[in-house]
Order: structure tokens, then C-alpha cells, then sequence
């Protein structure tokens, strides 16, 4: 990762000319829209930058989904993606782990780096990528088998974690191992004493938070440094919510959390710092939280979170 | 380096798959000769190279010669594909050796799958998952290279009809041991680990699809070649809109310089008729029974499970009910009208199933908007219900048509007569009322009928002899109406599918 | 019942608001003319057509005048007249079988003392070997239709691009159409005079030809079954593995599979059912000889599936030997049912599965 504090620039159009070594804008100039502020807001923040966007644009077919997004992303911190619904944030939130790909139309250009790689060149290793990219979805998704099988299956995959037959007949079994890291992953998501008398039920037969918490440690067991979270609470009970609140907030000590979420409250409550995407795709305004709540400097980004238009 | 082998072994074992599938089926002579070497000299040359590729190339990552993502065992899902491989190899070998008998050489293959299956698990994996396959590629190679194995090479086991010669066995091992060193040879070039099994599994999954459909498309590409002729028998076409197809307008008669199945395609056409006009109005009246009227219960449930029971009950069931039940009542001989039935209780399920998921898949909003007008439910499923689920109806209907169009075996119990008439059944011209029961009487529809279907398999049952130009000629125009009517059913639901999701 | 209760009972069931008298009695004089109509057509009697007119004209009198009662009752009459069906089949084939198991008692299902077919003189049918051609057969077609339908279905549903799919899913859907005959014609004209000479078998036909020739046609509906079963696995399941750093096939083998196995192994049973009720394709191409073959698992030898059996000796039969043909369609119907309430069954195992609990 480059190991340099980001300085504040500030350019109307990006500076192609910019590498990694050096500062970087964080806004986004999108001439085609006349109501968009002419103010520009940079974004300095202390500590390492986890993730440097620069220049992303992405396209389904003819449609373009992401209007040139430069952004950092600071690391051990909580950042909000926040916009209306179809203003790309989920889309953008998808380049960072290449969940994109899987889409036949999606194209991208720009460049994502993660611990001073571009993701987008020739030769990622996506398996990589994605065990350092770890991903929550918006609704609760565990695989139908048990709760134990569903923490330990990133590891099992990975060959980290060596069980069954063959491990038994040659010594190397990892039982116990595998006993450790789903109770510790589990601990760590806030499950473990909610399962802990119950790990071989099938996951489906928990509850939409629990099912979601458990997804959280399913992706924290394989140990990601960056945990991109697409709207984790939006299809749970607000009690439910509450927990996954307090828990992306505790998983910010450890790791890099991007959450995209519709709802203007919770990015209040657990970020660091907030994007706000407005349509079209285009990053508007990215700043520290409680700047972004109290004085935008966008009139539109104003209009937004005070709940006048979106 | 590395990766130049790896494909070179692949690109080699498909050049060897498609030559075996070619000398399998005679398009390429084993007596071919390339520089001197016979064409399975030319094989053992090619696994010999492979083999020997593969082994180096397991070796050569065992030992850090190159950089690979090897996992530390093989483990046990290739070890067992291996134990299969082994079960069939030790086996067979026993029985050609040694000519054991059927208990002994299953006992040896056991025997060798089970030693195979552990031994390769344990195995580091970039060895298991190429030596094993590098040794019997060279093992064959050898063996063919050397001429152990030539064309005059026979094994006629004792306890089977059949005697195996050269010609048969070389490309079908081959043709088997060319997919081992194709999927050995994919994982090698993507270095092993996870990504070089996702290699070795998608080139066979891939070789699979690919080797499916080109199989079935010969298949229909024969019997348009072999067809088409005996269709265009006498054909003119021209001047102007002037066609004339003999083969299909006439009937089989003596002195007549061209003979046709019109008589057969017109039973064809009745029949499908006669079963459409049974099934439709009552498959789609227990659907919309079941779907909107009925309370979903117990009553629903045996129905569902009757329908399902009656959709895959064999054609060759419906003919023996036909004949146990409809054709006593017909006169007790073969009619049109009793295939016509039989015909449409075959098509009945299919109707009711298809039916019942177009209805299903129509929002319930629909219902409730129209309910919140104050129509009440008859008029709601005429006027919402129906025309919404029409197209996935009318599609299964197609699809249903065009797989009874080409049923044989209950038309052989229930409606076939000579099997090469001169003339077509008129069913409309014979409609005559008469002042005793039964009143109305068409004796075209209580008489024998020829259809499609059953005209081939009477060219079958006649002995091919002259008869097999027309038989072919008879598969081309079945071929052509029941494709046909899939087509023209599967085209309509992904149009409607397409405007559905628009 | 009083003509209100009756009355009430009418509105409950088919939904009329205004009811009187005349729908009642307009319903019972059609189920009167179904009902006669129905049993004048069982006892073969001339004057079916009577009744039959009768009901007609009843239906379309109350189409006019009450549409929606009419329409009510006529689906439900579909509804009964389907399972009707089903159950004259049963009755109609038990009925014409029981003869011949009458005569043979239980040997007919396991008698393996030669002769096994005997139609005249001291008459023997035991079904055993065609039983045993049957199995035969079927598992050679499953052999080839089960695993390669399934890689075929994994192909399309997984693995293909777009562009690929839209191409190959609807033509391998239109080739589930070929009708059997011409399968069959094919392999009685070109493999059974390839496999009697490069062979060198000693008659025409043989199982191990039925058995490849079935399963080729079974593959594409195995393919296409199994295909929409895979493609029921939610995305957001896939997602989740992939997202944890697994490639696409160990998301295959570890989630997609498992998840659909019982949609898929549901396809494979439609396609054992579909082997074992195909006729023509045996017919043809196998040599119709009734005993068992020797060795047993000789499959390059001649014998006898239950449908070929029916379809080549119908012609020819009458009394106990026709019921006999009737009792080998008994035991088609039997396993091909069973086969058919088994894979219903798992599919809705399969459904409750994926929907969890949640």
C-alpha cells in the first residue's frame, strides 16, 4: 500500500498525469450536468489509503452506469456510499471486488488499487482479489448447509483448512483448527453465543440478522482486509439493524468497511466518512460524515440528506 | 515453456479425439499412412509425446523448475475418477491376458481401483494429475507405436456375442485416453490449484456440449441428405408459382411412376386435429379449475399427481388402453377416430401442466383489479386470466402437437391399417345421418388410417430392401413437421418471454 | 335437503349470485346426459349419441343463459374427466392383465426356467427376461444421459456466454423433438449392419445399440430438465461464494450442484422413465428373441423389452397370450409411475429447500 498521507488538491478536471505515489483528487467534474455545484470538495483524511479509484467509468451496453469516479477510500474506517436508488452506488461498490465481471455486458475502464495493484489488469487473480475483498450482500444469502460449513468455506476452498477422509489418513487433520476459526470468526460477527449449541443446523433455519451476521463471518473467515457491504440491513427488522449497526462499527478497528446504503440515518450513524452518488453515476461530494450531514457543500447534496429531493 | 507444452499436449489429445471419432465411424481409413508410419502408428507416436510432456511437465513443478499453484494432495475426487479408470483398465486387461472369467476380472479391477483411488489421493498434486495419465498415454503409446496392437489385432472373449477387432477398439481407447490427456494437459497449463481444475473441468464440460449438439445435428444433417432425394423425386418446380412435389401429393399406387405419402401426412393431419380439438378445451378447463376455482388441497394435489402420472406414462400403454377400451367400442377394428383419442388423452396432461403454469405466472394484481371493479370471477378469468396465460398455453400446445405428430406406438395398436395406402382418408366428405343409432355416421374417421410415424416403421417391418429411399424420405418430412412444430413453439415462448420482461 | 339448502349449497359451489330453480335443474339434467352418455359408451351401445347431443345441448344453453355457473361446472368436469383417465387406464389394463397372471401366478414375474415365451401348446409367459431387457437397456441410456446430460445442462446454464446460450438452449430443446421412429429407423439401417460387421455379431440388433440409441434420445431432455433446475439456484447464492475468493467450479461443485441436486437427479428420473417407456427405437432395432441373454451381462446379445414385446406381438395375439402383452403394460405403468410420484416428490423437496425458512 503506498504509505503517504493524501494532501488535498484541487483541480475541476482529474489530473491523468496523477500516479499512485502521488496525491490524487476525490471529486468528480461532470460537465454534461448544469445544476451540479461548480464547488468543489476534497477530501483529506489521516492514515493510509486502503483502496485509490481513479478515473472509473463502467457501461452495461450503451448505458453508463459510472461517470468517472476518482476516489480514496481510507483504511480501518467506516465510508458510506449514500445516493437515490439507480445513481450507480451499488455498481461502484461491485468494481471494487470484480463481482461485476459476472455481468456479460458490464464493461470498465479507470483503475481500482488495492495494496498497489490495479485490479483491473490483465493478470488479477481473482481468487486473490476476493479473499482480500470480502463481500456482504443486501439480502441475507448463506448456503443451504450447516452453520459450521458455512463459516469454514472460504478456508475449506482455499485449502487453508484441510479436513474429512483424506486428512485423516495422512495425519494433517484440521478439525480442531477449523473448531477455532469458526468460533472465532463467529465471535467476531457477534453470533457465536446465539449458534454456538447448534453449529450443524442448517443456516437457512436462522433468522434474517442472524443469517446476515452469519454471512459476516463467513466473509471474515478468510481473513479480508477490505469488507464491501451492499445495503446489509436494508431487508432486516430494525432491531436486527441495531446490530448490524453496532457490529460494522466494532469491524472498523480491524478492517476497511464500504457500505452502500439508501438509508441517510445509518450512514449518519456508523461512518467515517460518506459519498454521496446523485444520478447518472457520478460521485458528488465525499467528505467527512458529519460535514457531509451538517454543511454540504453541494446544494444538491444539501437538498438531499435535508430530504428535499430523492 | 511451460505453457507452450501444456497446450501443445491439448491441442494434441483433440487432434487424436476427433481422428479417433473420424476412424470410428470410417471417414478416415486405418490404413492412412503419414511418412511411412500407419495411422496408429501415428497415434502411439502422438501419446508417446504426450505422456512423455505430461510427466515432465508434473515433475518439472514438483521439483520448483517452474512456479506453479500445486496443492499439496491430489485428493480424493480425482483419485476416484482415477479408481473408475483403473477398475475398467485392470479388468480388462485381466480378462485379455489371462481370460479370467466375469467374477475374476471384476475382483482384479476392484482390486486396482482401490490401489489406484488411494495412491493418487496421497499424491502432491501437480504428480497426481499428470503421471497417472503420462503413464498410460506412454503404456498405449508403446503399444501401438511398437505394433503390439494393429489393425489385424482381435479379442474375442468367450462370454460376449461380440468379437472386438482392431478397427473398433483402437479409436474408442483412444478417443477415451485422448479426454484423460486433454483434461491432464488443461490443468497443467493453468498451473495446477484451483484454477487448473476449473480448466480441466470446463474443457471436458465444453468438449461434452460441443460433441452433444454436433452429434445430433449430423444426425438430422443424415437424414436430410439421405431424404431429400427420394423428396424431390420427380419434383418441378416452376415456371411461376407452379410446384409440384410428387412425393408429397401422391399415394402408393401400381403405375404410377412416382409414389408418395399424402395418404400418410393427411392421417397425420387428422389425427393431430382430432387430438387438439379432445385435449385443449378440457386440459385448459381443469387448469383454470385447478388454478381458480379449486381450494389448493388434497383434491388439487391427487389431480396434480394424477396429470403427472398420465404425462409420463409410455405411448405404448396409451395404445394398449386404446385397444382394450375405444377400438371394442368403434366397430372393433382400427379407426382414426380411436388414435385421435388416444392421441389426445397422451396430449391432455401436457396441456393441463403447461396451462396450469402460464395461468399460475399471471399477478394475482390482475385478479384483484379487476375483482376491485366488481366483476365477478368468470368474467375476470374470460377477460384477464385467459389472455394474459394465452401465450405459455398456446406454446406448451405446440410443443405438445409436435411430440404426438410423431408418436408411433399407440397409432400401431389403435389406427393403423395398409401400410402403404393409395388414398387419403376423407373425413369431411363422409359425414351421412341415418334415421337409426348412431344417428350421425362418418365411416372415414371408424376406418384404418396411415400417419407418419407408422408409414416408416412399416418400411421397417416391409425389410428395407428398394423401400429404404422411401423410409428416408418418409423420416425427412416427419423430421421436418415435428421440428417444425418445436420450432415455431419455442421461438413463440422466447418471444413472449422477451416482451413479458420488457 | 330442502331446495333452499340446495340453493345455498349451488351459490357456495359455483359462485352464482342469482340462482334459482332452473340452474338447478339445468345441472341436473346435464350430469344426467353426461352420466347416461357415459355408461351407454361402456357397454358399447349405438345410442351414445343420444345422451351425448342431449348434454351438448344442455352446455350450450347454459352458456347462454348462465355462463358463469356453466363455465364453473364444465372446468370442473375436465378436472374429473382427467383423473377419469387415469383411472381407466389402471382398471382397463389390470382387467385385460389379470388372464394371464390368473394363469401364471407369481412365476410370471420371476420364472427364469426356459422356455420363458411359449404362445402355443402348454402356454408360458414369464416376463423376466424382458424385465431384465428393460433394466438393461435403461441403465445403458442412463449411462450416457446421465452424465453427459447433466455436464450438458452445467454447459448451458453455467459455463456458456450469453451469446452461446441463446443458440445452443433453444436448439437442444428443439432436438428433444425427433421422434423415436426415426431414431429407430436409423439404427436399424446403419448401426445394426455396422455393429454386425465390425462385430461380428451374430444376429441384428442387440441391447448395447437400443441402450446407446436411447440414451442419445433421452439427452436432450435430461439437458433441458436439469438445466432448469440449475438455473433455479438463486444468483445471490452464487454471488456469495464467489465473492469469498472461490473459483466459478468449486462455486459449481460446492454450491450449484448440491443446491439443484434434487431438481437434477429429478431430470435423470424423467429420463430413466422416458427409457423405459420408449418402444419404436427397440422394436426395430432389437431381434425380438424371449429368453434371457447368456452370460446375462452379455449386452451384445438379443433379447426383449417389455415395450417390444407389446409392440411386435400384438398383431398376432389373442386370448391369454394378448393379456400377458397386457401384464408387461402393467408393469411398465407401475414403475414408470413410481418413478414419476418419486421425482415429484423430490422437486418439492428441492422447492422447500431452497426457500429455507426465512
Amino acid at each position: 500500500m503506498s504509505d503517504q498521507t493524501v494532501t488535498r488538491t484541487n483541480d475541476e478536471q482529474q489530473s491523468n498525469s496523477l500516479t499512485d505515489q502521488q496525491p490524487t483528487s476525490h471529486t468528480v467534474d461532470a460537465e454534461t450536468d448544469e445544476q451540479l455545484v461548480d464547488s468543489w470538495t476534497d477530501y483529506e483524511f489521516e492514515g493510509e489509503a486502503a483502496i485509490t479509484v481513479e478515473d472509473l467509468d463502467v457501461y452495461y451496453g450503451d448505458d453508463h452506469a459510472i461517470d468517472s469516479i476518482s476516489m480514496e477510500i481510507p483504511e480501518q474506517s467506516v465510508t458510506a456510499l449514500i445516493g437515490p436508488s439507480g445513481c450507480g452506488k451499488s455498481t461502484y461498490l461491485r468494481c471494487l471486488n470484480r463481482m461485476n465481471d459476472r455481468i456479460d455486458s458490464a464493461r470498465v475502464d479507470g483503475t481500482v488499487e488495492i495494496d498497489g495493484e490495479n485490479i483491473y489488469e490483465g493478470d488479477t487473480d481473482l481468487v486473490e482479489l476476493r479473499k482480500k475483498v470480502g463481500m456482504v450482500f443486501q439480502s441475507p444469502n448463506p448456503f443451504p448447509k450447516s452453520i459450521r460449513e458455512n463459516v469454514s468455506y472460504g478456508p475449506r476452498k482455499h485449502g487453508d483448512v484441510n479436513v474429512g477422509l483424506l486428512g485423516k489418513l495422512l495425519g494433517g487433520d484440521d478439525s480442531e483448527a477449523e473448531r477455532r476459526l469458526v468460533e472465532r470468526s463467529l465471535k467476531q460477527a457477534a453470533l457465536w453465543d446465539e449458534v454456538s449449541d447448534r453449529l450443524e443446523d442448517n443456516a437457512l433455519g436462522l433468522s434474517g440478522g442472524q443469517q446476515q451476521r452469519l454471512c459476516i463471518a463467513r466473509c471474515l473467515a478468510v481473513d479480508p482486509d477490505v469488507i464491501l457491504m451492499d445495503e446489509p440491513a436494508s431487508a432486516l427488522d430494525p432491531v436486527a439493524t441495531a446490530k448490524i449497526e453496532d457490529l460494522i462499527e466494532q469491524l472498523a478497528e480491524e478492517y476497511t468497511v464500504v457500505v452502500v446504503t439508501h438509508n441517510m440515518q445509518q450512514a449518519a450513524r456508523i461512518s467515517d466518512q460518506t459519498a454521496v452518488f446523485l444520478t447518472g453515476g457520478q460521485l458528488v461530494e465525499y467528505d467527512d460524515t458529519d460535514k457531509i450531514f451538517e454543511n454540504p457543500e453541494s446544494d444538491r447534496v444539501e437538498d438531499y440528506v435535508t430530504g428535499k429531493f430523492g | 515453456m511451460f505453457d507452450r507444452v501444456a497446450l501443445g499436449i491439448v491441442g494434441t489429445a483433440i487432434v487424436t479425439f476427433l481422428l479417433g471419432w473420424t476412424t470410428l465411424f470410417d471417414r478416415t481409413s486405418p490404413d492412412t499412412a503419414v511418412a511411412g508410419l500407419s495411422l496408429f502408428a501415428l497415434f502411439g507416436v502422438a501419446f508417446l509425446l504426450a505422456g512423455a510432456g505430461l510427466i515432465a511437465a508434473g515433475i518439472a513443478s514438483n521439483v520448483g523448475l517452474f512456479k506453479t499453484t500445486a496443492d499439496q494432495y491430489t485428493g480424493l475426487g480425482t483419485g476416484v475418477a482415477f479408481g473408475v479408470v483403473g477398475f475398467a483398465t485392470g479388468g480388462l486387461v485381466t480378462t485379455i491376458l489371462f481370460g479370467v472369467g466375469a467374477t475374476g476380472s471384476a475382483l482384479a479391477g476392484l482390486v486396482v481401483a482401490l490401489i489406484v483411488t488411494l495412491g493418487i489421493a496421497v499424491l502432491p498434486e501437480d504428480i497426481g494429475t499428470t503421471l497417472p495419465v503420462g503413464l498410460l498415454a506412454l503404456v498405449w503409446g508403446v503399444l501401438l507405436a511398437a505394433g503390439f496392437v494393429d489393425v489385424g489385432w482381435v479379442w474375442d472373449p468367450p462370454s460376449l456375442a461380440a468379437t472386438f477387432h482392431a478397427p473398433i477398439v483402437v479409436p474408442l481407447v483412444t478417443i477415451a485416453l485422448s479426454l484423460l490427456v486433454a483434461w491432464s494437459g488443461a490443468i497443467v497449463a493453468e498451473g495446477f490449484g484451483s484454477q487448473g481444475r476449473q480448466n480441466g473441468a470446463y474443457l471436458m464440460i465444453g468438449l461434452n456440449a460441443f460433441g452433444m449438439i454436433a452429434v445430433l445435428l449430423l444426425l438430422i444433417l443424415f437424414v436430410v441428405r439421405k431424404g431429400l432425394p427420394t423428396l424431390l423425386e420427380g419434383a418441378q418446380f416452376g415456371p411461376g408459382l407452379s410446384i409440384s412435389v410428387p412425393f408429397l401429393t401422391k399415394g402408393v399406387m401400381l403405375g404410377q411412376q412416382y409414389n408418395g405419402i399424402f395418404p400418410a401426412i393427411v392421417g397425420t393431419v387428422w389425427l393431430v386435429v382430432g387430438a387438439v380439438v379432445l385435449a385443449i378445451p378440457m386440459g385448459i378447463g381443469a387448469a383454470v379449475f385447478l388454478t381458480e376455482y379449486a381450494e389448493q388441497g388434497r383434491f388439487t394435489a391427487v389431480i396434480e399427481t394424477a396429470t403427472n402420472a398420465l404425462w409420463s406414462t409410455p405411448s405404448i400403454v396409451y395404445g394398449l388402453f386404446g385397444y382394450a377400451f375405444l377400438v371394442p367400442r368403434f366397430g372393433n377394428r382400427n379407426s382414426l377416430l380411436a388414435g385421435m383419442m388416444v392421441l389426445g388423452f397422451m396430449l391432455l396432461p401436457l396441456v393441463v401442466i403447461t396451462s396450469r403454469e402460464a395461468i399460475k405466472s399471471v399477478p394475482d394484481e390482475y385478479r384483484d383489479a379487476s375483482a376491485a371493479l366488481g366483476v365477478n370471477q368468470w368474467q375476470t378469468i374470460r377477460s384477464v386470466v385467459l389472455p394474459a396465460a394465452m401465450p405459455g398455453v398456446v406454446t406448451g400446445v405446440i410443443l405438445g402437437v409436435g411430440r404426438i405428430a410423431g408418436e408411433t406406438a399407440p397409432i400401431l395398436l389403435v389406427t393403423s391399417g395398409a401400410p402403404f395406402p393409395a388414398r387419403a382418408p376423407s373425413i369431411l366428405g363422409s359425414f351421412r345421418f341415418t334415421a337409426t343409432p348412431p344417428f350421425v355416421q362418418n365411416e372415414a374417421l371408424l376406418q384404418a388410417s396411415s400417419a407418419l410415424p407408422y408409414q416408416l416403421y412399416a418400411v421397417i417391418t416391409a425389410g428395407v430392401g428398394q423401400e429404404e429411399a422411401f423410409g428416408w424420405g418418409t423420416a425427412l418430412v416427419l423430421l421436418l413437421v415435428v421440428l417444425g412444430f418445436y420450432a415455431i413453439g419455442i421461438a413463440s415462448r422466447i418471444y413472449f418471454r422477451r416482451k413479458l420482461h420488457q | 335437503m330442502s331446495t333452499t339448502e340446495l340453493h345455498q349449497q349451488v351459490r357456495e359451489r359455483f359462485g352464482v349470485e342469482t340462482i334459482d330453480d332452473r340452474v338447478v335443474a339445468l345441472g341436473a339434467a346435464g350430469a344426467l346426459c353426461l352420466l347416461v352418455s357415459a355408461i351407454t359408451f361402456l357397454i358399447g351401445s349405438p345410442f351414445t349419441a343420444l345422451p351425448f347431443a342431449g348434454f351438448l345441448f344442455t352446455v350450450a344453453y347454459g352458456l347462454y343463459e348462465y355462463q358463469a355457473a356453466t363455465a364453473k361446472a364444465l372446468s370442473f368436469l375436465a378436472t374429473i374427466g382427467t383423473g377419469t383417465i387415469l383411472a381407466l387406464i389402471t382398471f382397463y389394463l389390470l382387467v385385460e392383465a389379470l388372464p394371464a397372471i390368473r394363469l401364471m401366478g407369481a412365476e410370471m414375474f420371476t420364472s427364469t426356467s426356459e422356455p420363458m415365451w411359449r404362445t402355443r401348446g402348454e402356454e408360458m409367459y414369464s416376463l423376466v427376461p424382458m424385465m431384465w431387457g428393460t433394466l438393461v437397456t435403461t441403465v445403458l441410456a442412463m449411462l450416457i444421459a446421465g452424465p453427459l446430460g447433466v455436464a450438458g445442462a452445467l454447459f448451458i446454464s453455467e459455463i456458456a456466454p450469453d451469446a452461446v446460450r441463446e443458440v445452443v438452449k433453444p436448439a437442444v430443446e428443439t432436438l428433444a423433438g425427433i421422434p423415436s421412429i426415426v431414431y429407430g429407423f436409423i439404427g436399424f439401417t446403419i448401426l445394426n449392419d455396422y455393429m454386425m460387421e465390425s462385430l461380428e455379431l451374430p444376429t441384428s440388433g442387440s441391447l448395447v445399440i437400443v441402450g446407446l440409441v436411447v440414451g442419445l434420445m433421452s439427452l436432450p431432455t435430461v439437458v433441458s430438465v436439469a438445466e432448469d433446475a440449475i438455473a433455479s439456484v438463486p444468483e445471490s447464492m452464487k454471488s456469495g461464494s464467489l465473492a469469498l475468493g472461490t473459483t466459478d467450479w468449486q462455486t459449481i461443485k460446492s454450491i450449484t450442484i448440491p443446491a439443484s441436486f434434487s431438481g437434477v437427479s429429478a431430470a435423470v428420473l424423467l429420463g430413466v422413465g422416458r427409457a423405459i417407456g420408449e418402444t419404436m427405437a427397440a422394436t426395430v432395432i432389437l431381434g425380438h428373441a424371449q429368453r434371457l441373454p447368456d452370460p446375462l451381462y452379455d449386452v451384445f446379445g438379443n433379447t426383449e423389452t417389455l415395450t417390444s414385446l407389446i409392440a411386435s406381438q400384438y398383431g398376432v395375439a389373442s386370448g391369454t397370450h394378448m393379456s400377458a402383452l397386457f401384464a408387461a403394460g402393467v408393469v411398465l405403468f407401475v414403475s414408470v409411475t413410481v418413478l414419476s410420484i418419486g421425482s415429484q416428490y423430490i422437486e418439492r423437496r428441492m422447492k422447500h429447500q431452497l426457500q429455507g425458512e426465512s
